[in-house]
């Protein structure tokens, strides 16, 4: 019950500050720029859309979101209420992968790359869940959004260049390691999809944990004194 | 009385020296249990050990029949705590606010009571961020209190209000006392000290430097002093006696006499002044 009150919270709160408005934008941005490709380019140029914006818009926004609960000193309160970190982190993955989920199957479903809904759909959820948890490990040690923008670009470059590189097809099984590589071959319901799935899940669980203890320690260190 | 907070030969530190050290007290069932002391006394890492975020600590810290170390899921249900500095969603309303934090926990008090407790009901469906700081710290207050918890923890309860809000949030304090409920203030303020705690303990460096109510705090350290001024060659002087020795004050009895007095007051030292005597420190 305490997931589900944190999720609608974490919903009202991305609704609130303007993520759904955003992301309408960007939906109808991405579509129209589909729109205006060649039939040929728009298969790749939409698996890349979706995986480099919604599928890790968590990568992006989680510092936005730590930064202003820590600003307004939410986490404060949230560390002394009942609910456990694994809930509040759960809750943060979750509900941001609403919103990766509807916006990349609508790209998805424009761009023709729907070949296995449900295989596009669990690689959408547990893409969004794993790059929100990277979000969330460096949000929770941070106190500016710079400090989370520098933190964050070697994580951007190994989270992006295998999977590009993949999409434009360089194939070698070991790329099977990567977790974008894995949801890319989900997303096109690819010959090695259950491996990928497989080594997705060995990605976000961890992943999740580790957010979790990262969490852990961030609610630790709340007020008091800095050393 | 049942004690509600116990803690025995606590000990606590971020690095090797010691931040708490030795630190023992209880505090009974429907008491208001004050802690005053300077920035960085360790007032706040002794709250964040009672509030269970801290748990690596020594000694034995028991909160509402439970250690804290290894308190239970439901330990939170049970305390309710007022930060020192506004702790809300600033884009969501007041309501939104209220909604959103007892959505957390089992039990929830009425909403719209709280609200107008604190004078904030026609201002409900306002956005946090559109409140003024007196505001905010009042919807900060009834946001402790919506789980109707045991204990609380109150940081600054009255700081940035005005006379009048201060006056109405220090009597839902003693309201909720007299629902038998356990009260930690953590102050700087020696007047909200003064008149709320049955007992205050000064904090000084992660020690406890004295506890005891505050009456006797002030009485232990010094008696009650009169002061009077009246003119001397054109000028004023001031003269001051201890209360018990007004009687042997030859000069303020024929100044009294001879109906000279400018002014005359009695004073008695405040819990401030005990504390900069005992600790050494002032408390800002």
């Amino acid at each position: 019950m305490k997931l589900a009150a944190l999720i609608r919270g974490d919903l009202r709160f991305q609704f609130k500050y303007g993520f759904y408005f955003l992301y309408l934008f960007f939906t109808l941005f991405y579509i129209g720029l589909l729109a205006a490709f060649p039939q040929s380019w728009r298969q790749k140029a939409a698996l890349l859309m979706v995986y480099s914006d919604p599928a890790s818009l968590g990568l992006f926004f989680m510092g936005g979101i730590v930064l202003y609960e820590k600003s307004e000193r939410v986490l404060d309160s949230l560390a002394v209420s009942p609910i456990r970190t694994r809930d509040y982190v759960f809750s943060k993955l979750l509900s941001l992968s609403v919103i990766s989920s509807a916006v990349s199957l609508a790209i998805g479903a424009f761009g023709n790359i729907l070949s296995s809904p449900p295989s596009f759909f669990v690689a959408i959820v547990m893409g969004s869940c794993l790059f929100s948890a990277f979000g969330l490990i460096v949000a929770a040690r941070i106190k500016t959004l710079n400090e989370f923008l520098i933190l964050t670009v070697p994580l951007q470059i190994f989270i992006n260049i295998p999977a590009i590189w993949y999409i434009f097809g360089a194939r070698p099984l070991w790329l099977l390691l990567h977790p974008g590589v894995c949801m890319i071959e989900l997303f096109t319901a690819g010959p090695y999809s259950l491996i990928a799935l497989l080594v997705l899940t060995g990605w976000t669980i961890p992943l999740f944990i580790l957010a979790t203890r990262a969490m852990d320690k961030a609610f630790e260190t709340l007020g008091g004194v800095k050393l | 009385m049942n004690e509600m907070i116990n803690v025995a030969d606590l000990s606590f530190s971020y690095t090797r020296k010691p931040f708490i050290d030795g630190v023992s007290f209880d505090v009974a069932g429907g008491e208001i249990f004050g802690f005053l002391g300077p920035s960085g006394a360790g007032k706040t890492t002794l709250q964040k050990i009672l509030t269970g975020l801290i748990k690596k600590y020594k000694g034995n810290v028991r909160v509402n029949g439970q250690e804290v170390c290894r308190h239970e899921r439901n330990f939170h249900e049970n305390i309710g705590v007022c930060f020192e500095f506004p702790s809300l969603y600033e884009k969501l309303t007041a309501r939104e606010n209220l909604r959103f934090f007892g959505s957390l926990y089992k039990k929830q008090r009425n909403i719209e009571e709280l609200l107008e407790s604190v004078g904030l009901q026609s201002e409900a469906d306002k956005r946090v961020s559109d409140y003024s700081k007196g505001m905010k710290t009042r919807l900060n207050f009834i946001k402790a209190l919506l789980h109707d918890p045991a204990v609380l923890f109150l940081d600054e309860p009255t700081s940035g209000l005005d006379p009048s809000n201060a006056r109405n949030l220090k009597d839902l304090i003693l309201a909720e006392k007299a629902k038998d409920k356990t009260i930690i203030l953590t102050t700087h303020n020696m007047y909200d000290a003064t008149e709320l705690c049955a007992r205050v303990a000064f904090i000084v460096d992660g020690r406890i430097s004295a506890l005891d109510t505050p009456r006797n705090l002030i009485m232990s350290k010094g008696a009650m002093t009169v002061e009077y001024v009246y003119m001397k060659e054109g000028k004023e002087v001031t003269g001051r006696t201890a209360l018990n020795q007004t009687g042997d004050d030859t000069l303020l009895q024929s100044l009294i006499a001879e109906n000279r007095l400018l002014s005359i007051h009695s004073s008695e030292p405040t819990l401030n002044d005990i504390f900069v005597e005992i600790t050494g420190r002032r408390l800002r």
